[in-house]
């Protein structure tokens, strides 16, 4: 398949103002400001196929958004080179608007106090659609999305994860061949979250719709991503299909049990279990799935401990990519 | 094609303030309360004998409040809000839309300002009305005032739109607010007719392009004459256009700006 999307040596720096504390810095940063250069992007290549979903993950401030903000050509490159379908985003932002739909899980584009139906209609306008084609696109978006109702409530009376389907629906009325997400799950619960997920994979799978999206949630990208790019400090660190890292690092899962009595060891002894922190009454595990069922783990918990609280966990993203470091992927 | 964008953007902004219809016209309804004081002001400094200031009877100085008064303050809080765009990033999101940024506010802001003014014109002749009595007018120049007004709203948004850009280096939207609302009173003749002013001030007042938002459409409303409409429509014509480049450049700078370092 063809790429759609190519990026090449991409940087991105922000100048930020310093100040010094005081008004001494105050006066001083007026007449001589001195400025710090941050990387927030730094030299990232790579190619997207059509039909892809890819996901970009990393902790806060890596550079995911960035990263999406220059290829739909809000924020300008500071080196390198973008291709969007043949246009330069920098340039051309107006007639790639036509091609891309994108939703910024912070910055709603819906107005707040009307029915979601009426920005449909003027997003229809504004995209110069042709009224039975809009037609016939919003009856399928809804359907698709189970809005059949809520697109006829004021936009503020909807709960999060409503709104921020009738949020995609307006980023897709024009057909876009790319539909970039930033943070679409930020704030919903799991419901909503498992939801927003099940939509966009039946988007892609029915339109063929390439995404990509931006999350710090690894559920998020597990689940619907084919393919997953891992950015810390703006450096990709990763760039594979979502199922190497799922058998390779996702293999881990942490168990936290809190005790009803002190104990200095839980005595498990079993393969690939690990103590990785032991407190007062609570103890950390983690469990090498590969090895070792967690189910197995648990249950040899329960017929040995009273206990009085168990989770289990993935390995924060953070740990992940310490884990990446370790073994120079 | 493209003005049908513009229409939409104007209706479905017009919906959306409609939707606390109290919390869009309580502003309107203060203008009652503000020209009921002027009318007492007034008559204290005309006196009873109540001859003329500079050229204006009491009605003709209070009917020049109703219409300045509901210019200046139908806008409403176009340079805040498009200060505050600027100042969080949220401006990100109409870049990469297909419209013109300046031509989205001009067109979602306009639809309400001539809603409010309508109100607000029409709540400030009710009082004035009721507790002073009507002012001559001829009904063939109302077109022409109406088109006048327009202008005056068009320039007075393209100067609000243009500091509130500015805020991106001024940094306080409200501040900037404040000190032009001030000049607009003052020198824009709002509160009242320049030639109360010594005449140098008059001078330099009526020249600023201020005083075309608010004493130059109201003195033609209140004395009307044939030989300064084209003046008036065409000063502030050109008051447009100028203000259209300097907004275009600043516009320009400044989202590149942004676009490069972000919101």
């Amino acid at each position: 398949m063809v790429a759609i999307i190519s990026i090449k040596n991409l940087t991105k720096e922000f100048k930020t103002r310093r100040k010094e504390a005081g008004l001494k810095g105050s006066i001083k940063s007026i007449f001589s400001p001195s400025y710090k250069l941050t990387k927030a992007v730094d030299n990232v290549s790579f190619t997207i196929k059509k039909g892809e979903v890819i996901g970009f993950i990393g902790p806060n401030g890596a550079g995911k958004s960035t990263t999406i903000k220059m290829m739909s050509g809000i924020l300008f490159p500071s080196k390198g080179k973008m291709d969007v379908f043949g246009y330069n985003p920098q340039k051309q932002r107006k007639d790639l608007s036509f091609h891309i739909g994108t939703v910024f899980g912070q910055k709603p584009q819906l107005w707040y106090h009307l029915p979601a139906i009426d920005t449909y209609n003027l997003f229809s306008k504004i995209y110069e659609l042709d009224e039975k084609s809009y037609r016939s696109r919003l009856d399928y978006l809804v359907k698709l999305f189970e809005v059949e109702e809520i697109i006829f409530q004021p936009v503020r009376k909807l709960s999060l994860g409503q709104r921020m389907r009738c949020e995609i629906i307006a980023s897709l009325l024009h057909g876009p061949k790319v539909l970039f997400l930033d943070e679409p799950t930020i704030g919903l619960d799991l419901i909503a979250k498992k939801k927003i997920r099940e939509l966009l994979k039946r988007l892609n799978e029915n339109e063929k719709v390439t995404i990509v999206l931006t999350s710090h949630d690894m559920d998020d990208v597990e689940q619907i991503c084919n393919r997953l790019i891992i950015i810390n400090e703006g450096k990709i660190v990763y760039d594979g299909s979502t199922k190497d890292i799922r058998e390779k690092y996702l293999k881990y899962k942490v168990i936290k049990v809190t005790l009803e009595r002190q104990v200095t060891s839980l005595g498990l002894n079993l393969l690939g279990v690990k103590t990785i922190e032991n407190e007062k009454y609570t103890q950390t595990l983690e469990v090498d799935t590969s090895k070792q069922p967690v189910q197995k783990v648990i249950s040899q918990i329960l017929s040995k401990h009273k206990i009085s609280d168990i989770t289990v966990l993935d390995p924060p993203i953070e740990e992940i990519i310490e884990r990446i470091f370790k073994k120079e992927l | 094609m493209t003005l049908t964008k513009y229409i939409e953007i104007s209706k479905i902004s017009v919906y959306n303030s409609l939707a606390y219809l109290l919390d869009f016209f309580s502003g309107s309804l203060f203008i009652g309360l503000i020209i009921f004081v002027f009318i007492q002001l007034w008559n204290v400094v005309y006196g009873p004998s109540a001859g003329l200031i500079e050229g204006y009877t009491i009605n003709m100085m209070v009917w020049y409040l109703v219409l300045t008064e509901a210019i200046v303050t139908s806008p409403g809080k176009i340079l805040e809000e498009i200060g505050d765009e600027i100042k969080t990033g949220n401006i990100a999101q109409n870049l990469n839309k297909p419209y013109n940024y300046v031509g989205f506010k001009y067109a979602s802001s306009m639809a309400r300002t001539l809603l409010r003014f309508l109100i607000t014109f029409g709540v400030g002749s009710l009082v004035a009305y009721v507790f002073l009595g009507g002012l001559e007018v001829k009904f063939l120049t109302l077109p022409i005032i109406l088109v006048s007004v327009f202008l005056a709203l068009t320039l007075h948004f393209l100067i609000m739109v243009l500091l509130g850009i500015l805020v991106f280096w001024l940094e306080d939207a409200s501040a900037t607010y404040f000190i032009y609302q001030k000049i607009v009173f003052v020198l824009g003749g709002m509160l009242m007719p320049l030639e109360i002013f010594p005449t140098w001030l008059e001078k330099i007042s009526a020249a600023l392009p201020f005083s075309y938002i608010a004493y130059h459409p109201a003195k033609l409303f209140v004395n009307f004459q044939w030989s300064n409409v084209s003046e008036v429509l065409l000063k502030q014509l050109m008051w447009i256009m100028i203000m259209i480049v300097i907004v275009t450049i600043v516009y320009q700078i400044c989202i590149r700006k942004i676009s490069l370092n972000g919101g």
